[in-house]
């Protein structure tokens, strides 16, 4: 408003000021201030403003020019004047008061979201919605030492996942992992597996179909092996020799979330092949690995989780499936029965997980492996493990980075129940204590050191303690 | 047998204690006129505790939100939003959600997070 005097000295009869400047700085001297006004003022009183100040405009610009005004500036003021008019007309829609649900039909317009506080971290930032999910992956390479091998260092696991979003109802999901580093054919190197390659159907929360190479949900680390979800270089042996991660294998289920913290998931995948048991590693060398999978014999496995606070999960999980498909006349029946439970609380936490299984027909599948490949392989008709962990972290709360120690018991053996007419080796009876740090420069990225103190019931065979050095991340 | 377990006891013992001590978690509440239902929401791989929010239609829903290990995400698809939650440790995030019209939100994790990612999903029903 306080250039309208000058702009309308400027057009005395007789100045050379070039008369489309003069429209366009009175134009923008009473339009952008309008515009730029407080949001306390709203638009519709802005415009009402702005359209004063044209006519006045007009009124000054008659004046300044002794009451003529050229066609060429009457026309662009009626083409202003016009378009005023249009963008009141919008502005008079936008600003329509929030109406009832009734009255107002497009979902997306009912709802506000907004976020209000955030952390100043670059990743607090809202995202884009497309098709594809971002790669993502994790990798963690290990040294260790036993006093008695050679120290080794091994790129352990090199994994990356890959995900797709058909829509909103169908979800894919995959992780291929390439194991110790180097594959070369006919040498006894590293593996390539692809250990998830998945469909998710999204029916009801309650009830969802999955289908594809899917993993056991058996454990805990099964499902939540990235290195930095679990303490200790290497993973608990429980979960190796007892539970045999990474378990996976192809298959179909349900999925579901029951609400109050419930949730379950029920499979029928392929099964294990018996032929391939063993007294020190159990069930570990059965898994078939989603490679042409002999289907004759499925297994179901089922697992309920139950978290009704943060921090506490309780699961249990029951896998059964026929192991004899490839022993003559055998269905070698194995039931593998677990539970599980963790809490954390501010720096503490607790873990815990029992398993147990049993093999039917014991006896007969000792008795067949020993007459394919003429020896003794054995195996236990019951195993049984459980650990034990807790861990604290060790630096002060809203650290950029974390320090936990930790402190693990397991006990495991694979013979813990033989068939009749074979005897347990004792030096499979195992236990062990493993102290160790782990070290979160990032939540995404740990250091990671243990110290493992290993025992078991053998007189003769002792074992060696180890101690193990590791890095790795997620992302 | 006995003494290998004290170390794990104190440990224990330690998180009974601070658990002790845990404050109780705040539901709802209201905050100058306008009735705000405030609710926490914890995620961890692969899921949302509480996984189904329950409010009243056009009540502003204020969720903070937090994580009990590693980075997630938190899209609800209808609200056209989609936010990052911290990692553990590293601080939480706020949203606020208001609808008019009573149905089912949709919300789930959108940043992978694993095994159970495509899975780990929730509910806001507007009632």
């Amino acid at each position: 408003m306080k250039y309208l005097p000058i702009a309308a000295m400027a057009a005395r009869p007789g100045s050379n000021f070039p008369i489309w400047v003069l429209v366009t700085v009175l134009v923008v001297s009473v339009t952008v201030p309008a515009i730029a006004n407080p949001p306390e003022e709203s638009l519709e009183h802005r415009l009402d403003r702005v359209e004063s100040n044209l006519e006045r405009l007009i009124g000054l610009l008659a004046d300044a020019l002794g009451g003529t005004l050229g066609e060429d500036v009457k026309g662009e003021l009626q083409s202003l004047a016009a378009e005023l008019k249009t963008i009141r007309r919008q502005v008079s829609r936008v600003e329509e008061p929030a109406p009832e649900a009734e009255a107002f039909p497009e979902e997306e317009a009912m709802v506000v979201a907004e976020v209000v506080a955030a952390p100043d971290t670059p990743d607090a930032s809202t995202g884009l919605f497309g098709g594809s999910m971002p790669m993502s992956g994790y990798m963690e390479m290990h040294v260790n030492h036993d006093g008695l091998n050679p120290t080794t260092l091994d790129f352990h696991r090199f994994v990356l996942n890959l995900g797709h979003m058909f829509g909103d109802r169908v979800r894919f999901w995959s992780e291929l992992e390439l194991e110790h580093g180097l594959i070369e054919g006919g040498a006894p190197t590293g593996e390539l597996e692809l250990e998830q390659a998945y469909l998710d159907f999204l029916i009801d929360p309650r009830f969802n179909f999955r289908a594809g190479i899917l993993l056991t949900p058996v454990g805990i680390i099964n499902e939540r092996h990235e290195p930095t979800a679990f303490h200790g270089v290497e993973r608990p042996f429980v979960d190796e020799v007892i539970l045999p991660t990474t378990w996976f294998a192809g298959g179909g289920g349900f999925v579901g979330d029951l609400g109050g913290g419930l949730s379950y998931k029920t499979y029928v995948m392929s099964s294990m092949d018996g032929s391939l048991f063993s007294a020190e590693e159990g069930f570990r060398e059965g898994r078939q690995k989603s490679f042409l999978e002999n289907a004759r014999n499925l297994a179901w496995v089922g697992r309920v989780d139950y978290g009704p606070l943060p921090g506490l999960n309780l699961g249990t999980s029951y896998w059964t499936g026929e192991t004899g498909f490839h022993l003559r006349d055998l269905d070698a029946r194995l039931r593998i029965f677990e539970f599980d439970g963790r809490y954390r609380f501010n720096r503490f936490e607790a873990r815990g997980q029992f398993a147990m299984t049993h093999l039917d027909q014991a006896f007969e599948v000792n008795a067949s492996i020993r007459r394919t490949a003429g020896i003794n392989p054995n195996i236990a008709r019951g195993m049984r493990g459980f650990y034990l962990e807790g861990s604290s972290s060790l630096v002060p709360s809203g650290s950029s980075h974390d320090l936990v120690g930790f402190y693990r018991y397991e006990n495991f053996d694979t013979q813990f129940r033989m068939p009749q007419g074979f005897f347990p080796l004792s030096q499979f009876d195992r236990s062990a204590h493993i102290l160790g740090l782990s070290y979160f420069p990032h939540p995404d990225v740990v250091l990671k050191v243990d110290y493992n103190i290993m025992r078991n019931a053998s007189r003769v065979v002792r074992p060696r303690n180890r101690w193990n050095l590791g890095i790795g991340w997620w992302f | 047998m006995k003494i290998r377990m004290i170390p794990l006891g104190l440990v224990l013992l330690l998180i009974g204690l601070e658990a002790g001590r845990a404050p109780a978690v705040p539901i709802t509440k209201k905050t100058g006129t306008e009735k705000v239902q405030k609710v926490r929401v914890s995620a961890e791989r692969f899921h949302f505790i509480p996984s189904r929010i329950r409010v009243k239609r056009g009540t502003l829903l204020e969720i903070e939100l937090s994580s009990q290990d590693t980075f997630h995400g938190f899209r609800i698809p209808k609200a056209n939003i989609d936010v990052t939650i911290p990692a553990r440790g590293q601080g939480k995030i706020k949203i606020r959600f208001r609808s008019r019209k009573a149905g089912r939100y949709p919300f789930e994790c959108s940043r992978p997070c694993g095994a159970g990612h495509t899975m780990m999903r929730g509910n806001i029903i507007v009632e």
